[in-house]
């Protein structure tokens, strides 16, 4: 009996020992050498592995920042300033701080503004709809309302607005590491700076016909009119294509090209609603501008 | 036992309902659009504009690249405007507006009915004639003519197949022309043949239309009593599976041989060319005739027999047009679709125009082809056991859906045909092959990037 | 028309759906369940009730309640799993040792992996056999309660399976018996084992519908038929012959309807054939050298666990390669 007991425990001993040695030595012939900072990057990125950096992943992200000499290059959008921060002490760089950014989906054609002209009847993909054909409205550029934006964000930041079909971001949880932007078959998401006090000017729209056409499709389409670039003090708007484009590093947020756009497809966001007086003298066009603006203003607030 | 191909396929309807109505010709409108992009390829670059007047046959674009084709206006006029213009997926193409005036056709054109059966000997002349009239491969793809009857260097054809197996349901097009056109399309076939150097040529034809096997096979003894140079061309009837039709499933039936995975069909010596681009072949080298016509199926079950069509049509015509000559779009029609019901494309824009390689306008009622609302894989296979490449469509799906790309390569997403066979057995409804598609797509980039590195 | 339907081809679909399969499997088994219910009457009646409802019932409330998600006991597959479930019991089973039966093929077996397509095992066999374990004096009660028909042909009945018969007493026991009367009915088993020729009505049926591929069952038949063969050549003293074995215990019932299950079956044809091959050697094992005297269920449920690995390693042959 005792001798069994000893056996068995002489055994496994001798195994362990053995497997131990084994271990070690395999460890020792594959081991890898690695710059040990890339360790300590890893550790102070936020690990969502998300791509929005451009690598692979955020160890991939980790070894790109200890190897490239330029930090102006490496930029983890989700981590933000904060984390580069943190990583340019790491590595006793100095890092400059960048605008923080988010997602802006460049649509309005809700259900309402651009009537569907045929039913979609295929797998619910924008990918697979866009390899289709121009989509289910008269607008061959605008959202196809299939929700790929939503399928691929990680952070739970966009969601699909019942109501008008179209994508909603959450400005809190975006991150703006571009996954969306990457996966919108039409461009229609665009990451833009937040902007002071989360205040943007953005054109949502990115029809591309002339005007009659692009009017016919979708009501609140940008025209190609120019008018807001004729009114724009500061030159941050350009028209090409029949579409307009405001530059957000040129705008400095007059809001003077909402209120002259005609078809509302300028918008205003995080604005404070009530305020505003300025755009009084234009009363026909001052509830457009505003109206997108009271859509998005809950919706952040709601979250 | 008639031949067939070696993996998978599946019996959807047999519906052949025109198969009996004769092949009209459509009255020209009052204008028409003609497309750039009637080819696979780059699109054709417009030689003509605004305010030219131009002839029936006369060239308006020519080729951009080497896989490219010349685009002829198909009526004579004034061209109003060369702009873009929605196709029938809704996309903006280059299109040339002409207002009609007259009938004049360009010089050196043949409108007389004769058939000519004496074959040019020079076959660079034949060549040249395929190419400067625009011949596309009418089976689907419209890819140049010209190009495919070119082998490159060091491969030679040993057989030449004309498919005639409309294996979709429906469609009638080829049915009719091969009635009524059997000769021309043999002597088109005996063209191809003595261009790639005098290989056999097989006419492959569905058992489903013994009416057409019967005339194709008289068409041959015929030409073969009476004219030199007609010698090697067989009828083949084959058996009734889709995709019969698919050029590496007619490869399969007829040679017994399996073209390799992103291979062409000249490595194992085929040339495939369909017997409507035979037709195409013989009209631009016995006559001169460019390509500006083909025949068009308007058919489905919600259409009375009275409206049911076959129209000779010109390219340009507006789809609107054709059906309200037709007697107008039936109520019950939920889809029409160019094309046949496995492999054509929905029109989501009526007003497009007609193309080179436009076969049909096929209405569908919801009831036909509405998608059952997706459900869980139950794992029963048919997808596979449909497959007429043998690929497993149940798992290319799952890869697809979690962006695996090496293991689509590895089980040779790349190979599918989109056949849509896997997706019409599904019985969960999965949209099978519109993921697959896509992931296709996909890894061809990746391999093709491979290749260039 | 009022707007055109765009979509990606193919345009057409077949009429086959999940259901459609599934109705079809149901009415496959209906020439079984009329014989099981006419020989044992008003008890089998009970325990086929009993077992189609629960299993139905569970599936919807577990749906409904519990995942939250869609309810699938429309795709008819809940009834397959609670009429395999009972063919698979003795007609004298009481209704709450079905019930507990239905608990562990739809709640357990099924639902806990995901529901339809993603179940590792078949419900109604892993119910089966978690009863076989847990309460074996019900599940070896082979009396005969009173049927509607065929009464008479209980006289000289001893109460247990010939397969019993053969693994207690060996070859000898069964002198003098004329097993081949057990094409037709098969007293003493389980209700679903009674008549194996109401079961290849069902299995033509199958084929005829397309609804399952042969290879499977045909494989399980031939696997069983060669391996008793041999041994039946070598010493026909000891090991039962092929007929017996194949005509006996729930060969047929499994081979045909639970082997065939899509779910819990390889893909592919040649994956078929090993996994019906697998059945049929571990089936004869068991007969022969195990402490039970019928192993089909348990042959099932051990293949079932390797159908992953045959996945993995059967693919359909490519076009071109």
């Amino acid at each position: 009996m005792t001798q069994t007991v000893i056996w068995t425990i002489a055994i496994l001993v001798m195994l362990g020992v053995v497997l131990a040695v084994v271990l070690y030595i395999v460890a020792e012939k594959f081991k890898v050498e690695e710059d040990p900072r890339i360790d300590e990057v890893e550790k102070v990125l936020p690990g969502a592995n998300c791509g929005g950096c451009g690598q692979a992943g955020c160890r991939a992200f980790a070894q790109f920042c200890v190897e490239s000499e330029d930090m102006d290059k490496c930029f983890c959008p989700v981590g933000g300033n904060d984390v580069m921060q943190k990583v340019a002490s790491v590595l006793g760089r100095e890092v400059a701080e960048k605008a923080p950014m988010v997602a802006v989906v460049r649509c309005n054609g809700s259900c309402e503004n651009r009537p569907k002209i045929n039913e979609y009847g295929g797998h619910q993909s924008c990918r697979v709809k866009a390899a289709l054909y121009s989509g289910d409205t008269a607008c061959a550029y605008g959202c196809l309302g299939c929700g790929d934006c939503v399928a691929v964000c990680q952070f739970g930041a966009i969601s699909m607005d019942p109501q008008t079909g179209l994508p909603v971001v959450d400005e809190e949880k975006c991150t703006a590491c571009g996954a969306c932007v990457k996966a919108c078959p039409k461009n229609v998401i665009e990451l833009r700076n937040k902007g002071r006090r989360n205040m943007r000017v953005f054109v949502s729209c990115v029809n591309k016909d002339k005007g009659a056409a692009a009017r016919k499709a979708c009501k609140a389409a940008c025209i190609g009119c120019s008018k807001c670039a004729k009114v724009c003090p500061f030159d941050a708007i350009t028209v090409e294509n029949n579409l307009a484009y405001i530059d957000y590093t040129k705008c400095r947020l007059c809001k003077k090209c909402v209120a002259e756009c005609p078809t509302g497809a300028i918008h205003a966001v995080n604005f404070p609603v009530i305020k505003p007086k300025p755009a009084a003298p234009a009363p026909a066009e001052a509830p457009k501008p505003a109206a997108p603006a009271e859509v998005e203003k809950p919706v952040t607030k709601e979250e | 036992m008639l031949k067939t191909f070696s993996i998978g396929g599946i019996h959807p309807s047999d519906k052949k309902i025109s198969k009996d109505c004769k092949i009209e010709v459509l009255p020209v409108p009052s204008k028409v659009y003609i497309s750039v992009a009637q080819h696979l390829g780059a699109p054709a670059t417009p030689i003509v504009k605004a305010g030219d007047k131009v002839k029936a046959g006369q060239v308006i674009a020519e080729p951009a690249g080497f896989i490219s084709a010349y685009v002829h206006s198909s009526v004579s006029g004034t061209v109003k405007a060369v702009a873009p213009r929605k196709d029938l997926a809704g996309n903006n193409v280059m299109h040339i507006e002409i207002d009609v005036e007259g009938d004049e056709w360009a010089e050196g054109i043949d409108l007389s009915e004769d058939i000519v059966t004496d074959i040019p000997e020079d076959n660079k002349v034949i060549l040249e004639k395929i190419k400067l009239n625009g011949v596309v491969g009418l089976g689907g793809a419209t890819f140049p003519a010209h190009v495919k009857l070119c082998p490159p260097p060091g491969k030679t054809a040993d057989c030449l197949i004309l498919n005639g197996a409309e294996c979709e349901p429906y469609l009638t097009s080829d049915n009719r022309i091969m009635l009524e056109r059997s000769k021309e399309i043999v002597i088109g076939a005996a063209i191809m043949k003595q261009v790639l150097g005098g290989c056999p040529a097989v006419i492959g034809i569905e058992e489903n239309k013994p009416e057409a096997i019967a005339a194709m096979k008289a068409a041959v003894a015929e030409l073969q009593a009476s004219a030199k140079g007609y010698d090697g061309i067989s009828v083949m009837p084959l058996k009734k599976k889709y995709p019969q039709g698919g050029e590496k499933q007619l490869i399969d039936a007829v040679m017994k041989r399996q073209v390799k995975s992103m291979g062409l069909p000249i490595d194992v010596g085929a040339v495939v060319q369909n017997v409507a681009t035979s037709l195409a072949v013989y009209e631009a080298v016995q006559k001169n005739m460019p390509l500006i016509t083909n025949v068009l199926t308007v058919t489905g079950d919600c259409v009375p027999m009275e409206k049911q069509h076959n129209y000779k049509f010109r390219i340009g015509m507006p789809l609107s047009y054709i059906a309200e000559y037709a007697g107008g779009v039936p109520e019950e029609a939920a889809k029409i679709i160019s094309g046949g019901p496995m492999m054509g494309k929905a029109i989501a824009n009526l007003d497009a125009t007609t193309v080179k390689g436009s076969s049909s306008l096929l209405y569908l009622t919801a009831e036909q082809t509405v998608r059952g609302v997706e459900s869980a894989c139950i794992r029963c296979g048919k997808c596979a056991e449909a497959c007429p490449m043998g690929l497993e469509p149940f798992l290319l799906q799952k890869y697809a859906r979690n962006n695996m790309m090496e293991e689509l390569e590895d089980n040779a997403v790349q190979d599918c045909i989109e056949c849509g066979c896997c997706l019409y057995s599904c019985p969960a409804n999965i949209p099978l092959l519109d993921i697959i598609r896509i992931a296709k797509g996909d890894v061809i980039r990746i391999i093709r990037g491979r290749g260039q590195k | 028309m009022d707007k055109l339907i765009v979509s990606p081809s193919p345009h057409l679909h077949t009429k086959t759906s999940t259901k459609s399969l599934m109705r079809d499997v149901v009415i496959a088994l209906l020439p079984a369940v009329v014989v099981s219910v006419l020989f044992y009457g008003w008890s089998e009646l009970l325990v086929l009730g009993v077992s189609v409802a629960s299993c139905v019932l569970l599936e919807y409330l577990i749906t409904r309640f519990l995942l939250k998600g869609k309810c699938t006991i429309g795709d008819w597959s809940a009834v397959i799993t609670g009429v395999l479930l009972a063919l698979n019991l003795p007609a004298t089973t009481p209704w709450w040792v079905v019930f507990i039966g239905a608990v562990v093929a739809i709640g357990v077996a099924k639902m806990t992996f995901g529901g339809l397509g993603q179940n590792l095992f078949n419900p109604a066999i892993a119910g089966r056999v978690f009863l076989l374990i847990s309460f074996p004096t019900y599940m070896t009660d082979w009396t005969k309660p009173a049927g509607f028909i065929g009464n008479a042909l209980a006289d000289g009945y001893t109460g247990a399976t010939l397969l019993g018969i053969a693994k207690e007493g060996g070859v000898k026991a069964l002198e003098g018996m004329d097993y081949l009367q057990t094409l037709f009915y098969n007293i003493g088993g389980s209700a679903g084992e009674l008549s194996a020729i109401a079961l290849l009505i069902g299995f033509v049926y199958l084929l005829a519908r397309r609804v399952i591929r042969p290879y499977i069952t045909l494989s399980i038949w031939a696997t069983v038929a060669i391996f008793s063969g041999i041994f039946w050549l070598i010493n026909p003293e000891v090991y039962t012959d092929p007929v017996f074995n194949l005509l006996t215990g729930g060969l047929m019932l499994g081979s045909i309807f639970m082997a065939t299950d899509y779910v819990t079956s390889p893909m592919s044809n040649w994956g078929g054939v090993i996994f019906g091959v697998g059945i049929g050697l571990i089936t004869m094992l068991i007969r022969y050298f195990g402490a039970y005297p019928e192993g089909v269920s348990f042959a099932i449920l051990i293949m079932n666990s390797v159908v992953p690995l045959i996945n993995k390693v059967c693919h359909t042959k490519k076009y071109g390669r």
